[in-house]
């Protein structure tokens, strides 16, 4: 389907709506009643089908808004509903979560941060809020501004009982882990935690709430152009791909294009970015299964990637060097010949370990077939990133909404129909393989002129930015009402929708596969630190760390029962 | 007048024994000195992981100053745990080990042997396992209560080789009980006798803690899982016992399985390094297996070779073959 | 100056506690584990029970949910200790303190439990490897 066709069948619905509003060629708003809210969702989401990308709550002062994004991957377009949500006393809607399971996540956040009740929600309980955050206090209601949405906290801390609100709030915490002060480690088992049976997964429930800082109420009292800082550090292997999101939708909301030479500096940065971050996983995803010599090789190598950005942007991972209007810092032309230099050592280092996964029998007998993501549930969940193009779903923003200089260079979307933590591994390292030709044509193209033009006003009015993380899509919406700061900013980082996946990947699959099923979808570091295992017939919790060694003890088990006799990896 | 005399000159041959005993278990080859050697050997084994894994190591008196330093740390003991057995575990352990590196060196040094001393000492060898589960399962902690279970389970895997591999030597050495005999008699270069060193130098692996049978995390080498309640002067008496194990062990196997401690101080140093080499070297070029492979590999390949061994030794002990 | 805090000079065991912090801090704390920067010539060891731990080191704004587990670490960590705030969240919230989560910053929280305790700033966004190896060892010299 092209635009028009999809312009088209987007005004069956139109009964359904009060209006269509076509921002630009690729922003298609509609607009509805919160009555209507399920019927058009279900249209957009099976129908049509359209991807679901996120949701945001908005307090608008005589209603509450409800906008479901969604992304048509073929020609890039975003597609948002906004629902108006008229009763402020008592604001609810329909939930969709009954047949978008991605929802499930994001309704729950806006129930917490809005107080907007999701009528039919299968789970409505308390997410990214902290457990002694007092009922009845929605942080990112308009009326609710500066300390006076700040509750005090309490000077102690209390252990809370199994009978308080908190515990109610992990399902699966069946009171196993002793109450007293001397252990530690039991908060970090409440953060992920599955029930088995024996030696298989049948349950997994999450809480986050510990890396919670409120960006998104922090946005509305930055200005516009420090915004670009703040969301930098949502997280530090992303840190190019949210700003470059963010400074995207408000150059939409501006109505400007940056310069050329800043669209290929912004690529040079963030396919730098690409494959730092993915050779860390490749090393990490080596730890678990107990390949330390990979490891050890990957953080190595890294080093000369982030000794580039250093010299680049003057830090090795927190760039600062996009804004609204172009780039603050150039790639000085005389650092040309070092970084195509760089690159050329690190594609031999790279096609040599991508030549040592896709040839170990044992990596193919330990990761083949493990946490597989059928693409049925990758489409429920509506990943993105390497966990969809692992599961045979082709998307990638730099080709579908093309952003940067990405239309303009020759490069190839990898995908792989398997769906397992292999298929997954092969996607990464060919991506950083094409993330090095990319870099090269940017530096042979780089055109000369300004690397920034200055923005003065932002106009009212809304949009969405999105730039393809080295994990998958972040998504920005910014609504401005023509002031200096944003009225409502929403960001969502890709893993918000892979992590979840977690719970598909996961249930059938073995105790000692979880943690490198869980490393598959490339959560952020501390995400992975907080596993814990609950067995329900034994009445034993694993942490991280017994996981961890059950990983590489199965790897093991692996090699003795092929007989392998691995090779030395040449460390140069 | 004379029996005066002589009673009193054996009052003080006696007072001269015990003197003499307190200074050979504390100092010499006691406590102090069993403590400085096994702390440069656990040095020993830092380094050279060290160097294997590209890097440049600890300093020589690292192990010194942890030892040190977890002494004047604050000991926190939990609330839910078995005091007594918490605070005993670790002491029952030291003990063990400083009783088993005494009598090893005395007999070594002195040759003051006695029948069944190997008796004693596979007894004295079981004391700090049995320590260290009894000090977890006393932790009243449910990540310790994971490593208790996996220690046990390893216990009983290797313990049983590792009589029977005591077992061939004594059948070689024709029923003989006393160390300093087997010592002397057994002939290091048979088959079995290999068959039952190679058996007897994996369960002292096993036993140290040392990859590929270590249970708790290979990062940490204190055991976060056994251990990870324990914290200052008790972590240190763990420590200390740790890095006894390092000279009692392999000295153990030196004078059942490679002919003891001679002919010249030079050749027993020689081979307590061997072991010390051949264990570091285990360590560092093998990485971690599941308590469920343990057990297979000791109950079963061990069990397989060890009974070969046995049988090679009493044919050749009937056949007069010495190299059998 | 006691044998005690010259004795944790010499053998100072790290353990990592992240209380909401973007991971940029905690990638270069492993980083600084790795056997590029070989940490273990100081006698630095990463420990995994604060416990066993003489050092903390705590990256991160210090979020409602997580400060009560701060809370829990710093009273079991066995004292002596001395506590490295790692990176520009950590040393004084920075861009959060608005935030209405954030419940840090980090130094008044641990001031909270111990008046006396032993506080580091190792300030940077993220502060680099070297820094941190640094921050660590100029700080334990001059105790």
């Amino acid at each position: 389907m092209n635009q028009e066709e999809l312009n088209n069948k987007l005004s069956q619905i139109e009964d359904k709506l009060i209006a269509i509003e076509q921002k630009t060629g690729n922003r298609i708003f509609l607009l509805c009643e919160a009555e209507n809210n399920c019927a058009v969702n279900k249209f957009l989401f099976e129908d049509v089908p359209l991807r679901f990308v996120t949701a945001t709550g908005i307090d608008s002062d005589d209603c509450f808004e409800v906008l479901y994004h969604y992304s048509y991957d073929a020609t890039g377009c975003i597609v948002t509903l906004k629902a108006f949500i008229r009763n402020r006393e008592n604001p609810s809607i329909e939930s969709v979560t009954p047949f978008i399971p991605a929802a499930e996540w994001i309704e729950r956040e806006i129930h917490d941060l809005f107080g907007i009740d999701f009528k039919n929600h299968p789970d409505l309980r308390r997410l990214i809020l902290a457990d002694d955050w007092p009922e009845g206090v929605y942080p990112l209601r308009k009326q609710v501004n500066g300390e006076a949405a700040k509750p005090s906290l309490p000077k102690t801390s209390v252990r809370p009982s199994p009978e308080s609100p908190a515990h109610r709030t992990v399902r699966l915490c069946k009171p196993v882990l002793p109450v007293g002060p001397f252990h530690p480690l039991q908060e970090e088992m409440e953060f992920f935690q599955l029930s088995v049976d024996g030696e298989t997964v049948t349950d997994i429930d999450m809480r986050i709430s510990y890396n919670h800082r409120g960006m998104e109420g922090i946005s509305e009292t930055l200005q516009f152009d420090q915004v670009a800082f703040l969301v930098s550090r949502i997280c530090g292997i992303c840190s190019a791909s949210h700003p470059l999101a963010y400074v995207q939708a408000v150059e939409e909301l501006a109505g400007v294009t940056p310069p050329d030479r800043a669209r290929y500096v912004r690529t040079i940065i963030n396919e730098l970015e690409r494959i730092h971050s993915h050779v860390l996983w490749v090393g990490l995803a080596g730890h678990f299964i107990g390949y330390d010599t990979v490891f050890m090789w990957a953080w190595k190598y890294r080093e000369p990637v982030l000794d580039l950005l250093e010299e680049i942007a003057g830090n090795r991972n927190n760039y600062g060097n996009v804004k609204v209007g172009g780039c603050r810092e150039d790639v000085p032309d005389e650092m040309k010949p070092k970084i195509l230099h760089e690159m050329d050592a690190l594609e031999k280092k790279l096609e040599m370990l991508t030549k040592a996964v896709l040839d170990d029998p044992v990596i193919h007998a330990r990761l083949k077939g493990v946490g597989v993501l059928t693409k049925e549930d990758a489409i429920k969940y509506a990943v993105t990133g390497p966990t969809a193009r692992g599961s045979d779903i082709g998307i990638d923003v730099r080709r579908d909404d093309p952003y940067a200089a990405y239309s303009e260079l020759d490069w190839n979307v990898i995908t792989r129909p398997e769906g397992d933590v292999f298929a997954k591994a092969v996607v990464r390292l060919l991506e950083c393989l094409e993330s090095v030709k990319i870099i090269r044509q940017s530096l042979r193209k780089l055109p000369g002129g300004p690397i920034a033009i200055e923005v003065k006003e932002i106009p009212p009015g809304e949009a969405s930015g999105r730039a393809e993380a080295p994990r998958g899509e972040t998504f920005h919406y910014v609504r401005s009402d023509g002031g200096n700061r944003p009225v409502r900013h929403k960001m969502r980082a890709p893993s918000y929708v892979n992590v979840p996946s977690f719970r598909a990947s996961c249930i059938g699959s073995d105790i000692a596969d979880v943690t490198i099923t869980l490393a598959s979808v490339d959560p952020c570091y501390s995400c992975t630190e907080r596993l814990g295992v609950v067995d329900s017939h034994n009445n034993i919790t694993h942490n991280y760390d017994a996981l961890l060694k059950l990983s590489r003890a199965k790897t093991q088990k692996i090699k003795k029962e092929m007989r392998y006799e691995p090779e030395d990896l040449k460390i140069e | 007048m004379g029996a005066v005399f002589e009673a009193r000159q054996r009052k003080g041959q006696e007072m001269t024994q015990a003197l003499l005993s307190i200074f050979w278990i504390l100092i010499f080859p006691g406590f102090v000195f069993t403590v400085v050697v096994g702390l440069l050997a656990s040095w020993v084994v830092r380094k050279v992981s060290a160097k294997v894994q590209y890097r440049v190591g600890p300093p020589v008196l690292q192990p010194f100053y942890d030892v040190m330093k977890l002494m004047g740390k604050e000991t926190l003991i939990p609330e839910d745990a078995h005091r007594i057995v918490f605070m005993g575990a670790p002491l029952v352990g030291f003990a063990g080990v400083l009783l088993l590196s005494t009598m090893l060196w005395r007999i070594s040094i002195s040759q003051t042997t006695f029948v069944g001393d190997i008796i004693v000492a596979i007894y004295l060898l079981v004391l700090p396992s049995l320590a260290l589960i009894l000090g977890s399962s006393a932790s009243a902690s449910p990540h310790a209560a994971v490593g208790t279970s996996r220690e046990m389970k390893l216990v009983m895997s290797y313990e049983l080789p590792l009589v029977l591999a005591l077992v061939v030597v004594i059948v070689k050495t024709s029923g003989n009980l006393s160390l300093a005999n087997v010592a002397q008699d057994t002939t290091v270069f048979s088959i079995s006798n290999l068959l039952a060193f190679s058996v007897a130098l994996l369960c002292i692996q096993a036993k140290l803690g040392f990859v590929p049978f270590d249970i708790p995390e290979a990062e940490t080498e204190l055991g976060s899982g056994v251990l990870i309640e324990y914290s200052g002067a008790l972590l240190a008496v763990w420590k200390l016992m740790q890095a006894m194990m390092l000279v009692a062990l392999p000295l153990f196997l030196v004078m059942v399985f490679l002919g003891g401690f001679g002919p010249s101080l030079l050749a027993g140093i020689g081979k307590y390094v061997l072991i010390l080499v051949l264990a570091i070297l285990i360590k560092n070029t093998n990485p971690r297996v599941r308590i469920d492979q343990a057990m297979r590999f000791f109950w079963f390949y061990c069990g397989i070779a060890l009974l070969a061994a046995i049988i090679l030794a009493i044919t050749g002990k009937y056949c007069d073959i010495t190299w059998l | 100056m006691s044998w005690k805090i010259w004795s944790l000079k010499k053998s100072p065991w790290v353990f990592h506690v992240n209380v909401g912090a973007c991971n940029n801090c905690d990638i270069e704390i492993v980083d600084m584990l790795t056997p590029k920067f070989d940490v273990e010539r100081f006698g630095i060891k990463l420990v995994g029970s604060p416990r066993h731990a003489d050092a903390l080191l705590v990256t991160g704004v210090g979020t409602r949910q997580a400060v009560p587990r701060l809370r829990e670490v710093y009273r079991q960590t066995s004292k002596p200790c001395v506590v490295f705030l790692i990176g520009a969240c950590a040393c004084g919230t920075g861009i959060f303190c608005n935030g209405y989560h954030v419940a840090g910053p980090v130094d008044k929280i641990i001031r909270e439990e111990d008046p006396n305790a032993i506080i580091v700033y190792v300030p940077g966004c993220p502060p680099k490897p070297e820094a941190m190896i640094s921050g660590v060892v100029k700080a334990l010299s001059s105790l």
